[in-house]
């Protein structure tokens, strides 16, 4: 497996991708980001990422379908819903159809890297991201 | 960290089906054994946590103030058990309190009504029919005492994940149900349930710390945040405020309290006949 964890981030909130880009640079991510989910499917269809983090309540296409689309391409990819509407059905829902976690919004950055160090912990990933998050403390 | 809350119409068949499960998925089993330690650490005898839990409020008994206290210390070491363990709770109310966690699966089992009849007649040395007035007096009972003490009805099965009748599924088949429904990815912890998880148990744990003082605290919490509803009078309001802060704010994990102080209308009204 390659050093770094390919990443598509898609929320229609600008400032989300603004802000987690950078933070998941610092940990070995290479991360594209995306606002329009359409966009993102097309990108989907080119490209099979090792992480997928999606907003679930966005115009036309949602969290869910993004999830279920990726699900069809592929069974490795990790898929990490994040939304501003946490629900128990909702959550459920996610991880029944696939999810790799659930994160309610608002969060930390670093809450997610945790969560992406344990995607790739399971991806067999060569990047120690325990030892980047504690240099950070 | 997976978390099975089994409550029955029957105490010792609830007990019975959650001990097995706990045994079969080799996770813990919670029950009111844990009931000496919570009695223990807030020295109050035990006896009167079990009255909390199995008597409601009277005029002749145990005062709704000192139940309400009970329970709040039962609720409080409950949910700081099930942070950290694959548990099976049985016998504490959790199914009443640990809600909107998506990885806790709650089950009712229904015991089977005929051998409940049978065996409650027999060990009472009553009818049949006697028995049966008994018996749905009881689930009355339970119905009034859920209501009265988390405003919900615990004999209502739509409050469940899973709703199984022992009259006609035997406990091992129970059992086997349980311990396969659990392993469903939808009963999987995840980052925002393992969060919810812990708010409760925060909540819990600086209401449990307020109630003595302050008896009509409503307490939620959001990573740290505290927001805290109490009433008081007009002129006790800034007082009553800072005095909850000082007590809240002293609690491990909180890093910030809000509190909302309504008119107390009914100490008011009484004060206003004077």
């Amino acid at each position: 497996m390659a050093d770094q964890l390919e990443v598509l981030l898609l929320d229609d909130e600008p400032i989300v991708g603004k802000r987690l880009k950078p933070a998941l640079a610092k940990i070995g991510c290479n991360v594209e980001v995306f606002e329009e989910p359409a966009v993102a499917l097309k990108r989907l269809d080119e490209k099979t990422f090792d992480v997928v983090v999606t907003d679930i309540r966005m115009d036309d296409i949602d969290g869910i379908q993004v999830l279920e689309h990726v699900r069809e391409k592929s069974q490795r990819t990790k898929v990490i819903m994040i939304t501003g509407y946490a629900m128990m059905a909702l959550a459920r829902e996610a991880m029944e159809k696939g999810a790799f976690d659930f994160i309610a919004k608002p969060f930390k950055p670093d809450d997610l890297r945790r969560v992406i160090a344990k995607a790739a912990k399971e991806l067999g990933s060569s990047i120690n991201f325990e030892v980047e998050m504690e240099n950070e403390i | 960290m997976s978390i099975i809350i089994i409550s029955s119409d029957s105490y010792p068949v609830g007990r019975e089906i959650a001990m097995k499960t706990a045994k079969n998925l080799d996770y813990d089993f919670l029950g009111r054994e844990s009931l000496a330690q919570i009695a223990d650490n807030h020295t109050i005898e035990e006896s009167k946590l079990i009255k909390a839990m199995d008597d409601g409020p009277s005029f002749l008994g145990m005062k709704k103030r000192v139940r309400n206290r009970c329970l709040a210390y039962i609720q409080e070491a409950t949910l700081g058990a099930l942070i950290n363990a694959n548990r099976v709770c049985q016998g504490l109310a959790a199914h009443l309190y640990v809600l909107g966690i998506s990885h806790c699966l709650s089950v009712l089992v229904l015991a089977d009504p005929e051998q409940i009849l049978q065996q409650s007649a027999s060990n009472k040395g009553i009818s049949k029919k006697e028995a049966k007035k008994l018996i749905d007096r009881h689930n009355s009972f339970r119905r009034r005492w859920s209501m009265d003490a988390f405003d919900l009805d615990e004999t209502d099965p739509s409050q469940y994940d899973l709703t199984i009748s022992l009259s006609q599924i035997d406990a091992d088949e129970a059992v086997k149900i349980i311990s396969e429904t659990i392993t469903y990815r939808r009963f999987n912890p995840m980052t925002y349930s393992v969060k919810c998880l812990h708010d409760l148990e925060l909540a819990a744990r600086v209401r449990s710390a307020l109630l003595e003082s302050f008896p009509n605290v409503i307490v939620r919490a959001n990573s740290g945040t505290l927001v805290v509803e109490t009433a008081a009078l007009k002129r006790e309001k800034r007082k009553r405020a800072e005095a909850i802060k000082a007590v809240a704010g002293k609690i491990p994990g909180v890093e910030y309290v809000e509190v909302h102080v309504l008119n107390d209308i009914f100490r008011q009204a009484a004060e206003s006949f004077r």
